[in-house]
């Protein structure tokens, strides 16, 4: 036999495994009852979904429509992803516990990108709606908070991983926190941080498609108008113009960054 | 020239950068320039409203909501909490469901173990598809085909999450050692053996590993989702938003993101001692 | 061009552990000190307490007339730049080029927004260039730093040093990282470099035969203490044998 012979696995080993088994299984047990999980429902609701994606045939007059809400979603991420960048850079060193200017400080950027990166874009877009009124405006907005929290967690990190030789060398030299920076960080993680703003383009691409839906602008709102009006030829083209664009944006940014390392 | 001391002479030529060095630099200059003229084009043709009604809107919601961030309001907790809880719970579910069914797609999509890359290509390409297609227009469509509810927000989610998961579980089982799969064989044992002993020890860690940081984003989505009625907080959020009873969304808030943060940080820890 | 006087040093870390018992020594311009001892001994506690990188626990640290000890922001840094360091591993920016680094060593005679500007008066940016000469690669100005081999790029430290104008240089262990006939390369020009300018130079090395080929005095230390100040003639076998506190080896020679 395969195993005969074979010392046995340590018992605690095993019974840590199964234990977590078990309660992840009760997890999914009480989260079935919790939220009435209704799975018949879903086999009849199956043919209906499976009957949109059949009613869903593209119908190509309803391109026009399509490219200057298609237009304005790309201006949402851009600018966002611009003004975010801008704004998280300095976040970032604050943050980050070898360019910190003093405990207090860090603390205070490190909770404040924390809360920032705890809310989700679509929140963001209908909290700034609610504010700011519909429009692409709080659109820009909301992603620029959103895109500063994922970009200053991923930057923070990278800052934090940097080699600690030549900042001591600079303070050796006499040079100060900023100038230190400059010198010893900023070459060290120029390229991956470059690499994520183009990741952070890339997610805030995809987030501009669905904030119209709350009101932000971008092709969201349009997407909602064909599903009010069950235009499902007009959605099905949209959906397979942003998948497009979407593949095209995801396909350009993975170059880029692979030209970055 | 600052700080001299000695009376050694001072250099006074200074040798040109050479060639490639200066390219670099104009490119990189050029660049810049361009991605800020394009930036002050897109801000110019957006469309954007003008400051007066920016400034309106502003001083008009600016500060109650500024008032109700800092007075959120206790009544609404209990709601809040609820709410919140089955928000969890669905985004548990969601993200097992994904995890279940991009198992055994991970493992077409991927080229190197069932024996051919034949299905790679298109089984890549359907999760690619499922990726980009919009998470908020599935919740819609099975709110419509299944009622509103929680039960709609988890096939969203589920299916969604095949989109990533089956991505990276892919990617993880390509980047596996076929070493222990070979020596299993050498000794007598057959595929099965082959897969249980030598392939699953080796991703699972990873596997688990993404499915916590994908329960993660899944958990965000589902607070988001009950805006088109696919259960969870989402809803009643968005409710007190139109309404801009700003005291009750500060408290929804908070509960959202002290969870978010809980959860983020528990999860964080576990995928450190996983990997 | 400055003194260094040890007052008493004495470092304890937060552990516990004495780092420097008390060390006091007068270094006068211009010498060029090599502190030999096992890993351990203190050797680079007390050149760390030069600059203030650390910082000591009781007694003092007087480079020129400034005590370094009690200095504290804008006064640390002014005398900072006033005192070279080269490190074992260099510590050089590596995806940056060469003179950039050598540059870097302005940084602390510059007004501050100049440095963060990257905006080098051209009188600077042509002494940086200077010092690269005058440590012998000229020519690799423009490369990558982390393109040049181990003896080049402690070049580059050295010559980053150099541009700082300093009266002081400092050397943790510059050569363990190097083979012999680098080793020795470097030892060379960091002697004649110092000669030629009178910079007041202490150098940590661990081995013995160079130690005696470069100092103008050695001085010994042992768990925190010096127990040998002295001329290298006077270095004999048995007096490094006090300051290991074992029979010496092989491995304590650097050979050519």
């Amino acid at each position: 036999m395969l195993d005969a012979g074979l010392p046995r696995p340590p018992r605690a080993g095993a019974i840590k495994s199964w234990l977590t088994l078990a309660a992840v299984a009760a997890l999914i047990g009480l989260a079935l009852r919790q939220t009435n999980f209704n799975l018949p429902a879903l086999f009849t609701g199956a043919y209906d979904f499976f009957r949109f994606f059949g009613r869903m045939a593209p119908d190509l007059t309803a391109l026009p429509q399509i490219w200057g809400p298609l237009l304005q979603t790309i201006q949402i991420a851009y600018v966002a992803t611009v003004i975010g960048s801008l704004i998280a850079v300095p976040l970032i060193f604050l943050a980050s516990a070898n360019t910190a200017v003093n405990p207090v400080t860090m603390w205070v950027a490190r909770t404040l990108l924390t809360v920032l990166r705890s809310i989700p874009d679509l929140l963001w877009a209908a909290i700034f709606v609610a504010v700011l009124g519909l429009g692409a405006l709080p659109g820009v907005v909301a992603l620029t908070f959103f895109s500063v929290g994922v970009l200053a967690k991923l930057g923070s990190e990278t800052v934090e991983a940097v080699d600690p030789g030549p900042l001591e060398a600079l303070r050796a030299v006499g040079a100060g926190r900023n100038r230190t920076i400059v010198f010893a960080v900023i070459p060290q993680i120029a390229a991956t941080m470059v690499s994520y703003i183009l990741y952070v383009f890339e997610i805030n691409v995809r987030a501009s498609v669905v904030i119209g839906f709350v009101g932000a602008g971008g092709i969201g709102v349009l997407l909602q108008t064909y599903m009010g009006f069950f235009d499902y030829p007009g959605l099905g083209t949209l959906i397979v113009v942003v998948f497009v664009v979407v593949l095209a944006i995801d396909g350009f940014s993975v170059w880029a960054r692979s030209r970055l390392i | 020239m600052a700080g001299v001391r000695t009376t050694r002479p001072l250099p006074t030529d200074l040798p040109a950068a050479p060639a490639h060095v200066r390219r670099n630099q104009a490119l990189l200059a050029a660049g810049a320039v361009a991605l800020a003229v394009l930036f002050v084009i897109t801000l110019v043709t957006m469309d954007l409203p003008p400051w007066s009604r920016v400034e309106l809107g502003i001083k008009r919601n600016a500060m109650p909501l500024l008032r109700g961030l800092v007075r959120p309001d206790t009544q609404v907790f209990g709601l809040a909490w609820k709410s919140m809880v089955e928000t969890f719970f669905m985004a548990i579910l969601g993200t097992a469901l994904g995890a279940v069914l991009a198992f055994p797609l991970s493992f077409l999509a991927a080229g190197n173990l069932l024996g051919g890359t034949r299905w790679a290509l298109p089984g890549k390409g359907l999760l690619v598809a499922v990726r980009t297609f919009p998470e908020i227009v599935l919740a819609v469509i099975f709110v419509a085909a299944a009622g509103p509810g929680p039960t709609a927000g988890i096939m969203a989610m589920g299916i969604h999450s095949i989109g990533y998961l089956g991505k990276v579980f892919s990617d993880v089982i390509e980047g596996i050692d076929r070493g222990p799969m070979e020596a299993i064989t050498a000794a007598g044992g057959n595929k099965l053996h082959a897969f249980l002993y030598a392939v699953v020890p080796q991703v699972l860690p990873e596997f688990l590993s993404n499915v916590l940081y994908r329960f993660e984003i899944t958990l965000r989505a589902a607070a988001v989702l009950g805006m088109v009625g696919a259960g969870g907080i989402g809803l009643p959020l968005i409710q007190r938003l139109q309404f801009r009873r700003w005291a009750e969304v500060s408290m929804l808030l908070l509960v959202i993101v002290a969870f978010i943060i809980v959860v983020d940080a528990v999860s964080s820890r576990i995928r450190r001692r996983l990997v | 061009m400055s003194r260094i006087s040890f007052e008493n040093v004495e470092v304890v870390y937060k552990t516990g552990l004495k780092a420097l018992k008390g060390v006091t020594l007068e270094i006068p311009e211009g010498q060029f000190v090599v502190v030999v001892g096992l890993s351990g001994a203190g050797k680079s506690t007390l050149i760390r307490t030069v600059n203030s990188l650390v910082v000591p626990s009781s007694g003092r640290v007087v480079v020129g007339d400034v005590d370094v000890t009690r200095a504290r922001g804008a006064a640390l840094r002014a005398a900072r730049s006033d005192i070279g360091m080269i490190f074992q591993t260099f510590n050089l920016v590596k995806r940056s080029s060469v003179i950039r680094n050598v540059l870097a060593g302005r940084l602390g005679d510059l007004p501050a927004w100049r440095g963060v500007a990257s905006a080098f008066p051209r009188a600077d940016r042509a002494y940086a260039h200077d010092c690269l000469e005058r440590v012998g690669i000229p020519e690799k100005a423009y490369v990558r730093a982390d393109a040049l081999s181990g003896g080049q790029q402690q070049r580059v430290g050295i010559a980053r040093a150099l541009a700082q104008r300093p009266s002081v240089m400092l050397a943790d262990e510059p050569v363990a990282s190097l083979d012999p006939p680098t080793s020795h390369a470097v030892m060379r020009d960091l002697k004649r470099i110092a000669r030629e300018d009178g910079i007041t130079t202490v150098v940590n090395l661990h081995f013995i035969d160079m130690a005696r080929e470069y100092a103008d005095r050695i001085v010994g230390m042992r768990d925190g203490l010096v127990v040998f100040d002295g001329t290298p003639a006077e270095a004999s076998d048995d007096a490094f044998e006090e300051i290991y506190g074992r029979p010496i080896d092989d491995k304590d020679l650097r050979g050519a």
